[in-house]
């Protein structure tokens, strides 16, 4: 039953012109659609072909084409299959379309990506600081903030090879079995 | 092997470092007596920030079993001797792990297991993780690895108890005696209004651990923030109440 409809979707969306569509396997489709359209399409695949249950939503940002990458992930328990409905919006000024009127749990993933990427959700309930509460840096998954410079800035560093472990080996102590001498 | 025994890994502390012997043989008698007793009776609160937690059930359970040398898990603080710290810290969990170590009655001993607590470990590229455990908490011994074995937990828990058997443990103290230079590095990384609920100084004072390095500049900024500790409310109905007529989704049905 579940491979007939998984057939039956595959040749609905088909015929839509302006979505790219791919199966990967009996499983897995991907769907790559404009932005403007992707709420109509995630509202067909709720209403008509019981793709209930949003599993995630995750932002890839794409900083050389000056885009962050939105992909919804909703699977059916009908057909058993996961639809991954790719979309890209400008980084600038990042402010997108919320879906939690489709998928209650959307408020959960939009608030995260909020406050890993600093994209705006219109329409979620709620897009305060979420884990990062005391963090007032930048967006940090934000390919433009650079972590490492960031760490250097803040925090020290244990000295490798400090002076007591110099005094020791002065003596003929120290580190006395090497990996190396183990292997 | 023989040449291991005589390599000098620790040096033994002088009578000039603190480890003064009282004059009477019969007070000396019983100050290794209570260290005896101390060193054989560690209550540990095992403050899991990370993965080293796993290596820690198969320590306390039957395979190891580190009761057997008087170490067992305490639920609370207050009534915690060890506190084992597991792994990496982030900045946030840091702000905790401050305010249980300062609620614990002294001597107090704090393990910072993995290679994380040492120098930030494979977590080193990480914005949100603080990376030398010891600039912030008066470290007594460090087990590194990623993840040490429960035998090399147990090694350093060993170490621990010869450390306090010998009078040598007393790393607490210089939380006192230092609390400027750990309160300035916590400043750094919480901003200038971070300020915990118990009273340092007052306990530096009263241990009789006060040093021209406890006072200074920075917790003169702590004192200019400090404020005092008030009731939390307890209003549970109204919350609920305000919670309901927030919801969009129940205003919709209605």
């Amino acid at each position: 039953m579940s491979k007939e409809l998984n057939l039956w979707l595959d040749d609905l969306l088909k015929d839509i012109k302006i979505i790219q569509f791919k199966r990967k396997n009996s499983r897995r489709v991907r769907i790559d659609i404009a932005p403007e359209a992707l709420p109509a399409l995630l509202e067909l695949l709720q209403g008509r072909a019981s793709y209930v249950h949003l599993s995630a939503i995750t932002c890839v940002d794409w900083i050389e084409d000056d885009e962050f990458e939105l992909v919804y992930h909703v699977w059916s328990y009908e057909t058993n299959s996961l639809v991954s409905a790719h979309t890209r919006i400008s980084r600038d000024p990042g402010v997108y379309l919320s879906v939690y009127d489709l998928y209650t749990p959307a408020a959960f993933f939009e608030r995260d990506i909020h406050e890993m990427f600093g994209l705006y959700f219109e329409g979620s309930p709620d897009m305060e600081k979420f884990i990062l509460t005391e963090w007032n840096g930048p967006p940090p998954m934000r390919k433009d903030f650079d972590s490492e410079a960031f760490v250097n800035q803040t925090f020290s560093w244990e000295e490798y090879h400090p002076q007591w472990l110099k005094d020791i080996e002065a003596e003929g102590g120290g580190i006395t079995t090497r990996p190396e001498d183990v292997r | 092997m023989n040449e291991l025994d005589k390599i000098p890994v620790r040096q033994e502390l002088s009578v000039a470092e603190g480890n003064v012997k009282r004059s009477n043989p019969l007070a000396n008698v019983f100050d290794e007596l209570v260290r005896f007793c101390q060193s054989r009776s560690m209550f540990m609160l095992h403050y899991c920030t990370g993965c080293g937690a796993i290596e820690l059930p198969p320590a306390m359970t039957s395979r190891f079993d580190m009761e057997r040398l008087g170490i067992q898990p305490m639920v609370t603080p207050r009534q915690a001797d060890i506190l084992l710290i597991t792994g990496y810290v982030s900045v946030k969990t840091l702000k905790r792990i401050i305010l249980t170590y300062e609620q614990m009655p002294s001597p107090k001993y704090v393990i910072g297991i993995c290679s994380c607590t040492v120098n930030g470990g494979m977590y080193w590229q990480s914005y949100a993780t603080a990376k030398v455990l010891k600039e912030y908490l008066p470290v007594d011994i460090y087990i590194a690895g990623c993840m040490p074995r429960p035998e090399a937990v147990i090694s350093g828990l060993r170490d621990l108890m010869g450390d306090i058997k010998s009078g040598r443990a007393d790393n607490w103290k210089r939380y006192f005696q230092n609390y400027d230079h750990y309160l300035g590095n916590q400043q750094k990384l919480f901003g200038e209004d971070w300020q915990t609920p118990t009273d340092i100084i007052a306990e530096a004072e009263h241990y009789g651990l006060m040093t021209d390095q406890t006072l200074g500049e920075h917790t003169a900024l702590l004192q200019k923030h400090q404020q005092p500790l008030e009731a939390l409310e307890f209003s549970l109905g109204e919350k609920r109440e305000k919670i309901q007529g927030e919801n969009p989704r129940e205003k919709n049905n209605e």
